[in-house]
């Protein structure tokens, strides 16, 4: 068993090396590079870059050099913990991003408790109740959230929130929060400003949940050991929870993988549409404007958490299901 | 249905690109009546300077929050903080005297919007333009003087200003940003195109502690307008310091000197920027050179960063140490505080201007927005202002002059009555009513007939009123005379159907992809076949460097000043020329690089240019006049709709602001809204 973790750990980190390379391969596609970017965006903004300010920041940036040069800098940087500046931001691409994650992270997890929270018990529901008049309900507007992009959820539910509640529209904090330092009463303007985005971001994983929930609950149900559950009179909650519950959660443990770089992102679009200070929008704009080590160092970063993710949940499923564990040995 | 709509308007221009144009277009149909917008034009206005000096304040007041810390003794007297009070800069606001305080609340959409708050700041240019765009007055520098043979320009600046820290401002501050900034390679290895006359270094001398000559080997007149133009060496400390530039031409130097080698060492410094996680001491300096990134930065700006770009709320309070003062004698700005909340797109900041949540906001407001903006306008407690833009067209045809891909289609484009053809073949009024709800100025690329350059009314209107019949007889003039079945011109080569290519970008403030398309059919008439193609910004940009594209949609915006900045109008600038790179390389590097062009008039006009830099004011004024009418005969670039609030005109301000112009120059010179003088808006 430890030669499979040791296994797993060494592909894990060519993996990871391979997701580098990609990455900063995946910038360089576009035709120009950030100082081409730079201008069109003066431009655009009724402002000017003149000839000899961008011949300058291509020498400054290192962007006259060869994309090989630049990728081994790069990497050079990386193995001794900085990864580079973020051109459009002039700071360390760590301090750009290190700001952004807390709050990705707070609205990611609301996110997945609402979902988990919401899809688990009426999965469950589902499956124990088929057919019956609420699990009709329940599917119905669960599919009505998987058929609604994330994004024109969030745009009905910004608008409706302004024009009949008057909440701030979009943005995590109230103009006066914004700026202060953290307090209890800012916790709890956040608090307040949360329930939208994680609804609007839960709500389309919700249906998902809850479809395989259900498969899978109800395959479990009617097998033999659960008759024989019954018959023993073991009391009914028991009989669901104490077993198919587990096995059918299964799916769930191996999306961890997955869940993890959500995590950190937040979704892109809807963070967008919503203003949400997360790491998403950044790595949007930072592929707009061709901030290469940004973007690079996002992109790698989800890679990377994909990767621990999907090594984390071989080890959980690994503990949460006996047939794996003892199958390996 | 007013919900509905604006829902629709939203969600359409939210996200995607496409849906944006046909959501513009269902707003630009359902807002007939036309000429929607031409009752929000008001008077041109805006607060003037007082020179006199025997009319300057005597007596100073200062804000209460200043004026409690002078009580506390944190802060010295205002008198003391002020210039001496002949060297003031002193403002008479546009309406009335204003109150103190007030916190001025508006959008900005991330690091790369640092021209939000550049432009409210820019009065510490050393030069800058008055609230018609046109006159050039005093703003950091009190006073200039060209010399006779035009080559020594001399400013005097403001005895006893001080830095925002207290420290004395004197020309040591520019001595210091000439030969540790400018002339150090490592920070800026090119020298500025505006520091140069003919390609000849002009160089910066010290006369006394207040007084700063700039010398050129030749005459270079024009350079006061660079000090005063939103250039590399005039734009001020705030908008062209740091970051990415290292311009302004001056730079507090008691606090740069920390990081910068020759005051320490390479390894100190380089020890410096590691320790903070930069890559090397040039990326620390941008950092800590940059006022919107750094609130440490000692700046000449009213009001100074608290709380940095780069973190969802920029946030600025008063700079107590600021050097103007209104005609009573109230330092100024009135205002104690500006707070920019990050918009993460465009759309939310539209929203919230509509739920009244800024004070004054004119950048991000989006023209095919103006009807919503209006529904709301009393419930948001806020009015629309229109601000039209000089320049003639937003919209601009640039033909790829230097195109060589396909010979045959690089042939009609060189020729000027096939260029006229297309010119005369558009329908300005159809794409004004449809895409600028009728408040634009259908005309040529020329400026708007009352600024400095424009050489006459009827230039605008030259060659850029329908005619098709014309368009047709010139279009077989030049050969083009078979037609295939469905009416359109077949190529002389026997290829088949002449098809041009017009590349269009998407997100811009204008819809240009839809502009083209309407134009595609109003082409048919003249049958000539437009094949439309949405390029990303980059893509287009990249291809116009390698002269890559026929034709490509652009605004032609600062282009009415054309030697402050002539990029739109001419391919005289490398960094960017949409009508022929080849040949703006060619004229950048004297001939070294790039191609020359092969147009007799384009030499002509490359000429012209190149001899206002040193002529007389007068004979400049004549030389532009003859430029635009160069420009606007040869059509290099055609002219569509233009004049309009399109880009930064359409203004939300709410009821309670005072002393803000009915209508402001909406000008890339005028760094507006700074023309106006942010610093004497206030809060009723």
């Amino acid at each position: 068993m430890l030669a499979y973790i040791v296994r797993r750990l060494l592909l894990a980190v060519m993996t990871v090396w391979a997701i580098s390379v990609l990455s900063f391969m995946i910038i360089h596609l576009p035709p120009g590079d950030y100082v081409t970017s730079y201008i069109a965006s003066m431009s655009a903004s009724g402002s000017a870059v003149s000839e000899g300010e961008a011949q300058a920041l291509r020498q400054q940036l290192g962007l006259d050099q060869p994309i090989t040069i630049q990728y081994l800098k790069w990497m050079g940087l990386m193995l001794q913990g900085n990864f580079g500046m973020a051109m459009e931001w002039g700071r360390p691409v760590s301090d750009v991003i290190g700001d952004r994650l807390t709050l990705t992270m707070v609205i990611s997890v609301a996110a997945i408790i609402f979902t988990w929270g919401i899809a688990l018990p009426i999965g469950i529901y589902s499956a124990v109740y088929p057919y019956s008049f609420l699990d009709y309900v329940f599917t119905f507007i669960g599919f009505i959230g998987l058929a609604i992009p994330g994004f024109l959820l969030a745009l009905v539910v910004m608008y409706v929130g302004f024009a009949w509640f008057g909440a701030n529209v979009g943005g995590l904090f109230s103009p006066d929060f914004a700026e202060a330092p953290w307090s209890l009463e800012k916790i709890w303007d956040l608090t307040k400003h949360l329930p939208i985005p994680a609804i609007v971001l839960g709500v389309a994983g919700t249906a998902q949940l809850i479809r395989i929930m259900r498969s899978n609950l109800l395959d479990e149900l009617r097998k033999p050991y659960v008759m024989t559950a019954r018959a023993r009179g073991l009391s009914e909650y028991r009989v669901v929870m104490r077993y198919p519950v587990r096995v059918a959660l299964n799916p769930f443990v191996s999306t961890i993988g997955y869940l993890l770089p959500y995590v950190v992102s937040g979704s892109i679009i809807v963070s967008l549409v919503l203003s949400l200070p997360t790491v998403g929008p950044l790595l949007l704009k930072a592929l707009i404007a061709q901030d290469m080590f940004l973007a690079g160092t996002i992109i790698l970063l989800l890679g990377v958490m994909t990767v621990i993710g999907t090594f984390i949940s071989d080890l959980l499923l690994m503990w949460v299901d006996p047939r794996i564990r003892f199958g390996r040995e | 249905m007013k919900l509905m709509r604006a829902v629709i308007v939203l969600a359409g221009l939210g996200v995607l690109g496409t849906l944006a144009i046909q959501s513009g277009e269902a707003v630009a149909q359902a807002a007939a009546p036309p000429k929607i917008g031409s009752s929000l034009i008001g008077k041109l206005e805006g607060p003037t300077i007082v020179l006199d000096a025997k009319t300057f304040p005597k007596a100073f007041k200062e804000a209460p929050q200043l004026a409690a810390q002078v009580k506390a003794g944190k802060l010295p007297a205002v008198a003391k903080r002020l210039p001496e009070p002949s060297q003031l800069f002193v403002v008479k606001p546009l309406h009335e005297i204003g109150k103190y305080g007030g916190n001025w609340r508006r959008a900005f959409t991330g690091p790369a919007d640092h021209e939000n708050g550049n432009r409210i700041n820019s009065i510490d240019k050393i030069l800058t333009f008055d609230y018609t765009g046109t006159k050039i007055i005093p703003a950091l520098a009190r006073d200039w003087k060209v010399s006779p043979d035009g080559k020594t320009t001399t400013i005097y600046l403001r005895k006893g200003a001080r830095w925002s820290d207290g420290t004395p401002f004197t020309a040591n501050d520019f001595m210091f940003w000439y030969n540790e900034i400018y002339l150090n390679k490592n920070i800026v290895p090119t020298p500025f195109f505006e520091f140069q006359i003919n390609g000849k270094d002009g160089v910066m001398k010290k006369i006394d502690d207040f007084t700063v000559a700039f010398e050129f080997p030749e005459p270079y007149s024009y350079f006061v307008a660079q000090l005063a133009g939103s250039t590399s060496i005039g734009a001020g400390l705030a908008t062209r310091g740091g970051f990415q530039n290292f311009g302004g031409a001056y730079a507090p130097a008691h606090y740069l000197k920390q990081f910068l080698p020759k005051f320490s060492s390479e390894e100190a410094v380089t020890k410096k920027a590691k320790d903070l996680g930069f890559d090397s001491w040039v990326s620390l300096l941008k950092n800590r050179y940059s006022w919107a990134l750094n609130n440490e930065l000692p700046v000449m700006t009213p009001w100074k960063t608290v709380s940095p770009i780069n973190t969802p709320t920029w946030s600025m309070e008063r700079n107590p140490y600021f050097w103007a003062v209104d005609t009573a004698g109230n330092q100024l700005p009135y205002i104690d505080r500006i707070t920019m909340t990050l918009a993460e797109n465009t759309e939310v900041a539209n929203l919230r201007a509509i739920a009244g949540e800024y004070d004054i906001q004119e950048r991000h407001m989006g023209l095919a927005k103006l009807p919503v903006f209006l529904e709301n306008a009393k419930k948001g407690n806020y009015t629309v202002r229109l601000d039209p833009a000089l320049n003639g067209s937003d919209a601009t045809i640039h033909i790829g002059n230097a195109f060589e891909a396909d010979p045959e289609i690089a042939k009609f484009l060189k020729n000027k009555d096939f260029r006229h053809a297309l010119s005369l073949g558009i329908d300005r009024d159809q794409l004004n009513e449809a895409f600028w709800l009728g408040v634009g100025t259908p005309g040529s690329v020329a400026p708007a007939p009352d600024t400095l350059y424009s050489p006459g009314a009827e230039w605008n209107k030259k060659y850029a009123t329908l005619d098709v019949k014309q368009a047709n007889e010139l279009l077989d003039k030049v050969g083009l005379t078979k037609k295939d079945g469905d009416g359109f011109r077949l190529r002389t080569d026997g290829k088949g159907r002449l098809r041009i290519e017009l590349v269009t970008i998407g997100g811009q403030f204008v819809p240009f992809t839809a502009i083209g398309e309407m134009i595609k059919q109003q082409w048919r008439k003249i049958g000539i076949d437009l094949d439309v193609k949405e390029l990303e910004r980059n893509l287009a940009f990249t291809r116009n460097g390698t002269s890559e594209n026929q034709m490509l949609t652009w605004a032609n915006d600062g282009s009415e000043m054309i030697y402050l900045f002539p990029r739109h109008a001419l391919p005289v600038d490398a960094a960017e020329a949409h009508m022929g790179q080849a040949y703006a390389r060619w004229y950048a590097s004297r001939g070294t690089t790039g191609k020359k062009p092969d147009d007799p008039e384009m030499l002509r006009a490359f000429d012209l240019f190149r001899n206002a830099f040193g002529a007389s004011e007068e004979e400049r004024v004549n030389n532009g006049k003859e430029l635009w009418k160069i420009i606007v005969e040869q059509m290099w670039s055609i002219g569509t709709v233009g004049q309009s609030p399109a880009v930064m005109g359409v203004r939300i301000v709410k009821n309670n602001m005072g002393n803000v112009p009915e209508r402001q120059v909406n000008a890339q010179h005028a760094r507006t809204p700074h023309s106006s003088m942010p610093i004497s808006f206030y809060f009723k």
